[in-house]
């Protein structure tokens, strides 16, 4: 090999010597700036992604999407998938020492012994990067019963939430907006526990961004609403306010604005089978719409949507298929000639209001079925009726998606409340509007004989009485399970409705018997 | 213009007349041998000049020594044998009513553009060891007896200067050079007597000076050009150099070791964005700086800071970002005023001068005495006379777009602004106009 030829300049010389890895200042700055503009363009272009990003998961099958689909609540309403989940760690006594939701009445799928993170009713969304859940339909519209104690529980889709304790979860998410176990800290460590994995970004961005919005959005939403719901009588399972919160979170009136008389509105779930032969009926216990898809907006408002979040696909795809969904069939075993002989008597007592069962379906059928009986010949209590005023209409009227094709035109203020129909009528109980008559036999006495107080939360099915077993309470002692309704309280009042309480014992027994195959 | 108009007056120093008050200020190209012997070409090129009206002629750079030469195949005076052509150049340019002929003496140091064949394999001299920022220009300090051996070949260039019958020489102590080298506080890094304290930063100008005044005496035009701020912070991290209190203070001390005048400029580098000022085109210099990529060790990564737009924006900041709140017409004309106001002697000025009006104005209050331009000059060889027929600007002026400074290390010296000429073709020709006279051929000895 030839000796290596020498090099000629100075410069050349220099280069030679020159260490590879010996950089120059300039070189440093512009690979400084280039390194700069690069994380600067990632952050940039991975923040905007993040920013614009709001999908949620779509689910081929219509019951799925409508336990778990999202009707666009997370946003505006919901919490951090993570923070849903590290709740039960941080607060044990509220959540009875579970991990999940099920101290609330939430109801979980169990498959094959694996209980599924989230429980029915709530959905997902990443909205902005982050995983958000919050209320879908499901929520206040998935029961359940049982023939018996300890027998197996069966779900369904459409009847009421019997289970669901909404008043003691909203008094709980907004007690803890001011509580120091939510600082950053101790959240992070129980989101990390719940199973969180994050990147030392996203520990920065959860840290100093989403942790502090959450709680301000927490903090925001309890000065209005925290001391209306510590006010209240609490509402038990299966029973909502529906305008008062509406009023209060959505319109923002102040509290102090509302009449005495109007606080009192709450009631229980209702069932959503068989939508579409109700279409132009007066909807709502109160009969204030009579449009569907105005009453479904404005529960989707309830579930937490607002005007811009939400998903109109999604709660469109709800409302066509409720508008088939069948209730399952009664499973109560009665004499049929009782029940012949009690149809009779529905026929012409009833049937004119509250139409007909007839071979197995429930038919749709009556001059005043869906329309509004004034209370001052029905005599229920007026909590309810009352609680949606004409004020509340202006604003919601006026305010709620004005200027969009959504905009609110059928609500109206009526007198008293609507004759509902009665498909699905065994899993209905308890009764009325507001839930203050346990069972359809109680329903027949008069309002004097009717029990002044009774449980609450049970899931077995009265195959005598008709509705859920409710044995009656004494209000302030304490009970093993469930909750002692107590019709003295505002709102709760058990009178009305006196149509068919003065039939003959015998007659009652029959008329019962028809009820029970509803 | 009438007779009394202050630019046509003759400009007085202690040993030289000169016929009015504008000077051809230094510039030229790679028009000569590279064995520093000038050619038939620079006379052409100086005549253009001297035929275009102004007093004076101050050369281009006229390296004292081989090892000085700032780009190979520019003319030296380092050699006796060489008198007699500095001598024909002098005729030349006396032919032209008097114009006066006056040479710039230098030496490069370390700010050495194009090495060539002498110098490539060798570090230039300077007063550090430290390369030069912008380029990469390798050097090393000089020794003592180094410095002595400079201070007599400055002395031996003037004296040449002299026997060559050309009017005067001008040391070249601004923007960069050695002089500079020395002179900056942000490059003189040593601790010896030339290094720390400005009386001994300016120690080897003022030899220079002495020994050139011992050498051909009192009695032949000597002048000094100083950048008046050195502004040496164009790469960020380098020491901005010395102030305008610094300058005032060694034109006095040249003044008073036997200067006869001071020639004001600016920067302490050249070229720097304030000189020569106006534009940087990098569309231009992408296409020459490719001949200086071996001269320096940084010189790659300037070119490709030159030729990926990419990359321009940073050699873009940090050119411009010197340029602002500065004029491009008398860009150091505030140092000049006070440099000529701390000194008897009188004092001229460089930087971007081509408007009539404002030059009487700088005379009149007194912020120079004369003014040196080159690229005007470049632009309209015939300023001068346009100036003398009334016009204030010439009718197509310099632009200031320092194509000429950018296409200086490949192509040959002259005008490259396209919208001055009616088409490329008219452009080469103007350039190649210095080729016109051509030398008498001889045949070599058999």
């Amino acid at each position: 090999m030839p000796p290596a030829e020498p090099p000629v300049s100075e410069v050349e010389r220099a280069l030679h010597r020159r260490r590879p890895w010996r950089l120059y200042p300039l070189v440093i700055l512009v690979a400084l700036l280039l390194l700069i503009g690069l994380i600067t363009a990632v952050i940039g272009i991975s923040l905007l992604l993040r920013l614009a990003r709001d999908s949620a998961r779509t689910y081929d099958d219509p019951v799925a999407h409508f336990t778990h689909g999202s009707i666009g609540a997370e946003p505006e309403s919901g919490l951090p998938y993570w923070v849903w989940q590290a709740l039960p760690r941080i607060y044990p006594d509220a959540f009875n020492g579970r991990l999940d939701y099920r101290a609330f009445g939430f109801l979980y799928e169990v498959k094959d012994g694996r209980q599924s993170d989230l429980p029915l009713g709530i959905s997902r969304r990443n909205y902005r990067g982050v995983e958000l859940v919050w209320f879908n339909c499901a929520v206040c519209h998935v029961g359940t019963w049982r023939q018996a104690e300890g027998a197996t529980q069966h779900v369904v889709p459409g009847m009421p939430s019997n289970n669901l304790d909404i008043y003691r979860f909203i008094r709980f998410v907004l007690g803890a907006a001011g509580d120091e176990r939510l600082a950053p800290d101790n959240l992070m460590a129980a989101m990390k526990a719940a199973g969180a994995k994050f990147s030392p970004i996203d520990e920065m961005v959860w840290r100093f961004y989403v942790i502090p919005r959450v709680r301000e959005g927490l903090v925001a939403r309890a000065s209005r609403l925290q001391q209306f719901i510590l006010e209240q009588p609490p509402w038990g399972p299966g029973r909502v306010d529906t305008f008062n919160p509406y009023k209060l979170g959505e319109i923002k009136v102040k509290l102090q604005a509302l009449a005495p008389y109007e606080l009192y509105g709450a009631s229980d779930f209702p069932s959503i089978f068989l939508q579409k032969p109700r279409e132009g009926m007066q909807l709502h216990w109160d009969g204030n719409n009579t449009s569907l898809a105005e009453r479904n907006l404005s529960a989707a408002i309830g579930a937490g949507v607002t005007p811009a979040t939400v998903d109109h696909a999604a709660v469109d795809r709800v409302a066509k298929w409720l508008g088939d969904l069948r209730p399952p069939p009664s499973p109560h075993v009665v004499d049929a000639a009782a029940a012949q002989r009690g149809r009779a008597l529905y026929m012409t007592n009833c049937a004119s209001c509250h139409g007909h069962h007839t071979n197995g379906q429930y038919v749709f059928e009556g001059a005043a079925l869906g329309k509004v009986d004034p209370n001052s010949r029905l005599g229920a209590d007026p909590g309810r009726l009352d609680s949606y005023t004409a004020e509340f209409r202006t604003h919601q009227l006026s305010e709620l998606f004005a200027g969009t094709r959504y905009r609110f035109k059928y609500f109206t203020k009526t007198d008293g409340y609507a004759n509902v129909p009665l498909d699905g009528l065994w899993l209905r109980g308890p009764y009325m509007h507001n839930g203050s008559v346990p069972t359809l036999r109680a329903l027949l006495s008069p309002p004097a004989e009717r029990p002044a107080a009774y449980v609450r939360g049970s899931d077995v099915i009265d195959g005598v009485n008709g509705g859920f077993i409710s044995p009656p309470c004494e209000p302030g002692r304490p009970l093993a399970s469930g909750f002692c309704y107590d019709t003295r309280q505002p709102g709760n009042g058990n009178g009305g409705h006196t149509y068919g309480t003065s039939l003959a014992p015998a007659e009652k027994a029959d008329l019962l018997a028809y009820l029970l195959t509803f | 213009m009438t007779s009394e108009d202050i630019i046509f007056t003759p400009l007085k120093f202690r040993n030289l007349t000169v016929k009015n008050r504008i000077f051809r200020s230094n510039i030229s190209g790679r028009f000569d041998n590279d064995d520093g012997s000038l050619t038939q070409t620079r006379i052409n090129w100086e005549c253009k000049f001297a035929a275009g009206g102004v007093g004076a002629i101050i050369s281009s750079y006229v390296p004292v020594q081989m090892e000085g030469r700032i780009i190979a195949s520019y003319a030296t005076i380092h050699r006796d044998d060489f008198i007699p052509l500095w001598q024909r150049l002098g005729e030349a340019v006396h032919q032209y009513d008097g114009c006066k002929f006056i040479m710039q003496l230098s030496h490069s140091g370390r700010q050495m553009d194009l090495p060539g064949v002498h110098n490539a394999d060798r570090r230039p001299v300077s007063s550090t060891s430290r390369k030069e920022s912008l380029h990469g220009f390798l050097c090393r300090a000089a020794t003592k007896a180094e410095i002595d051996k400079l201070v007599a070949d400055f002395a031996a260039g003037a004296w040449r200067a002299r026997e060559a019958g050309l009017d005067g020489v001008e040391l070249h102590a601004a923007n960069g050079y050695l002089f500079t080298q020395f002179l900056s506080s942000g490059i003189n890094d040593r601790k010896d007597e030339y290094g720390g304290p400005l009386e001994n930063r300016a120690r080897f100008l003022l030899e220079v000076i002495r020994a050139i005044r011992d050498r051909v005496g009192r009695d032949f035009h000597l002048q000094v050009k100083l950048s008046g701020i050195d502004r040496n912070n164009v790469i960020p991290w380098e020491g901005k150099g010395n102030v305008l209190a610094d300058t005032v203070q060694v034109a006095k001390w040249a003044e008073a070791e036997g200067a006869d005048a001071i020639h004001v400029s600016s920067g302490s580098l050249f070229p720097h964005p304030l000189n020569p000022p106006g534009d940087f085109s990098f569309e231009t210099i992408a296409t020459t700086y490719d001949a200086m990529i071996s001269s320096g060790v940084d010189a790659f990564r300037n070119f490709l800071l030159f030729r990926y737009r990419l990359l321009r924006p940073i050699f873009r900041w940090l050119w411009f970002r010197m340029k602002k709140g500065h004029p491009i017409e008398g860009v150091s004309l505030d140092e000049s005023r006070a440099i000529k106001a701390a000194v008897s002697v009188p004092v001229l000025n460089t930087g971007g001068y081509q408007t009539a009006s404002f030059i009487r104005e700088g005379i009149h209050s007194k912020a120079f005495d004369g003014v040196a331009i080159a690229r005007s000059l470049v632009a309209n060889n015939d300023l001068v006379e346009q100036w003398r027929s009334g016009r204030d600007l010439p009718e197509r002026p310099c632009t200031y777009c320092n194509k000429c400074l950018l296409n200086a290390p490949k192509n040959p010296m002259g005008c490259y602004e396209l919208i001055r000429y009616p088409s490329r073709d008219a452009m080469v020709e103007e350039l190649m106009s210095i080729y016109r006279t051509r030398a008498t051929l001889n045949l070599p000895p058999v």
